[in-house]
């Protein structure tokens, strides 16, 4: 027999399997379903974060703020170190004026706080765009001291140091769904070998008599991995639906919901869903191996190929 | 066809299965095999099998010492030896097609002639008629011809019979012996062990009675023989000990 004939007696019995033992299979495809589903929820909502992280990342500045009333020649000497900055992208003067404008715009319940500071409540600033990719620590941090130690210079806001504080609480939250999901998938591996190592009991006479007539390992165990398989592909294709339903959902319903629009901002990407997909088939087939294993239904599966050959 | 050299069998907790047995079995022979519950009949055809190793010695089986058989390779040699059971064996969630049909398939055998092959091998037991019969719908004798078909239909070399007729009446019980004689002199090796002397005394041929695991005797009878006093105190022994104690069932060494 060729391994394709083989592969299509092995998706028709356990096909039949499936059929049969509907319920238990069911359950088995539920688990992964959940544990999927769950695991995608995560992964969706740390892709979210991380591409908004990125993003702000990319928006964010260095903000050089000048002693107020400081002369031209100064202006132009910060402005020359400035210059000097490693990936220099962008380098903006931002006058009181504009200052004020600005913080107007963003909070004009505050416009009274401006008028009790008189003439210039604001201090002249260089906002400096890097390109943060290419900026390597070693020449980035000697220029930054130099900068900040200028006299001219009261104070340099780094907008990296809360973007480096949420990036570490995303990848907390990134460690921790990876642990709740190798615990689900984990789940989802028991529920199906113990489902399979129940089917296989039902057919244990069956089992026997195969193996009387000559019946290789290969050919014995084979439809009860692809029962395996089959149950995590469909509750991987059902979880990604479920994920794809509910993603939809939330769009449409909440999508003006600030936590909500975080998380849905961007869907999935095909690559991740086929990913996710073939996870919960890969877990499938995982436990239809751990089960026949502990079932010990005879010797190690031999090499299809060579059993192919010897048919 | 089949030799055994200083065969021993010694099953875990130190019960002995077979002590020490010599024997050839010639192509083409029917060999019937006798002996009291616990003699060592079973294990004699499980070793012959492969479905229990020998302790000690050598088996081979057309030339090839089954006993240092890898495990991937008795699925092979399992192939060219068929066997049958006192309990049948089938599945009876599947038909009789089914039930046969597990060789065919795994060969690689399209439907169509999986059924041509099914067919053909039923008929030779005279079922070809119950092909989509399910095993419950038939009588004990035909059940029993069922297996025989399943052993037979890849045509092997080997037809091993463990109590083939243990669960038969007389009648049904010669009409599967008949089969056997039948296939037989088709040129298929068959050991059939069996407990009925009167069986043995119809047919002859040759008998080996195994008494504690050792070959107690070999005798090439002719058919209408009255048993020689020791084969036939053996089978009479094992009647007694059958009327005390029912059948051990499938699968303990007898």
């Amino acid at each position: 027999m060729s391994l394709f004939q083989a592969l299509i007696y092995f998706f028709r019995e356990a096909a039949v399997n499936l059929v049969r033992g509907w319920k238990v299979s069911l359950l088995a495809i539920l688990t992964i379903t959940v544990s999927l589903f769950l695991g995608g929820v995560f992964l969706l909502a740390s892709e979210n974060l991380r591409s908004r992280l990125d993003q702000w990342r990319d928006e964010s500045r260095l903000v050089v703020y000048l002693d107020t009333g400081v002369e031209a020649a100064a202006r132009q000497r910060v402005r020359a170190l400035i210059e000097t900055a490693p990936a220099l992208v962008e380098v903006q003067i931002i006058e009181p004026d504009e200052a004020s404008e600005r913080f107007l715009r963003a909070f004009p319940s505050l416009a009274d706080l401006l008028e009790g500071w008189g003439e210039e409540p604001l201090p002249a600033s260089f906002e400096v765009r890097l390109d943060w990719s290419q900026v390597e620590k070693e020449r980035f941090d000697p220029w930054l001291q130099g900068l900040s130690a200028d006299v001219a210079v009261t104070m340099v806001d780094d907008d990296r140091d809360w973007l480096e504080q949420l990036e570490a609480a995303v990848i907390v939250l990134e460690g921790l769904a990876f642990v709740l999901g190798l615990v689900l998938l984990a789940t989802a591996v028991f529920t199906i070998s113990s489902v399979i190592r129940l089917t296989a009991y039902l057919y244990h006479d069956e089992i026997a008599v195969m193996r009387l007539v000559g019946a290789t390992e290969f050919f014995i165990r084979g439809p009860f991995y692809i029962e395996g398989f089959l149950q995590g592909l469909g509750g991987g294709l059902l979880a990604t639906g479920l994920l794809a339903g509910g993603h939809r959902l939330l769009t449409h319903e909440a999508g003006d919901v600030l936590v909500a629009s975080m998380l849905i901002d961007r869907f999935l990407s095909p690559g991740q869903l086929v990913a996710l997909v073939a996870l919960g088939a890969g877990a499938g087939l995982l436990g239809a191996i751990v089960s026949l294993r502990r079932e010990n239904l005879g010797a190690t599966a031999e090499n299809p190929e060579e059993w192919a050959e010897q048919e | 066809m089949i030799e055994l050299y200083q065969v021993t069998k010694v099953y875990p907790g130190g019960q002995v299965g077979l002590r020490e047995v010599d024997l050839k079995i010639e192509k083409g022979q029917l060999v019937f095999l006798t002996g009291p519950s616990g003699a060592g009949k079973t294990t004699f055809l499980k070793l012959i099998y492969r479905e229990e190793m020998a302790t000690s010695g050598y088996i081979l089986v057309n030339g090839r010492n089954v006993s240092s058989l890898p495990a991937n390779k008795v699925p092979y040699l399992r192939r060219t030896i068929g066997v049958v059971f006192q309990s049948f064996r089938l599945i009876p969630r599947k038909t009789v097609f089914e039930n046969i049909a597990y060789l065919p398939r795994l060969l690689g055998m399209g439907g169509q002639e999986q059924r041509k092959h099914a067919y053909e091998t039923l008929r030779r037991v005279g079922l070809a008629h119950r092909m989509n019969a399910f095993p419950r719908q038939l009588s004990g004798g035909e059940q029993q011809r069922v297996a025989i078909a399943r052993a037979l239909i890849n045509q092997p070399d080997i037809l091993l019979a463990d109590e083939p007729t243990g669960n038969l009446d007389p009648e049904l019980s010669e009409e599967i012996l008949r089969l056997f004689l039948e296939i037989n002199l088709q040129g298929t090796t068959v050991i059939f062990a069996t407990h009925d002397r009167e069986l043995i005394r119809r047919v002859g041929r040759r008998v080996l009675t195994l008494e504690d695991g050792q070959l107690a005797r070999d005798d090439m009878l002719p058919a209408g023989t009255v048993l020689p006093p020791s084969a036939d105190a053996a089978v009479e022994a094992m009647d007694d000990a059958e009327a005390a104690a029912p059948d051990a069932p499938y699968g303990e060494p007898g």
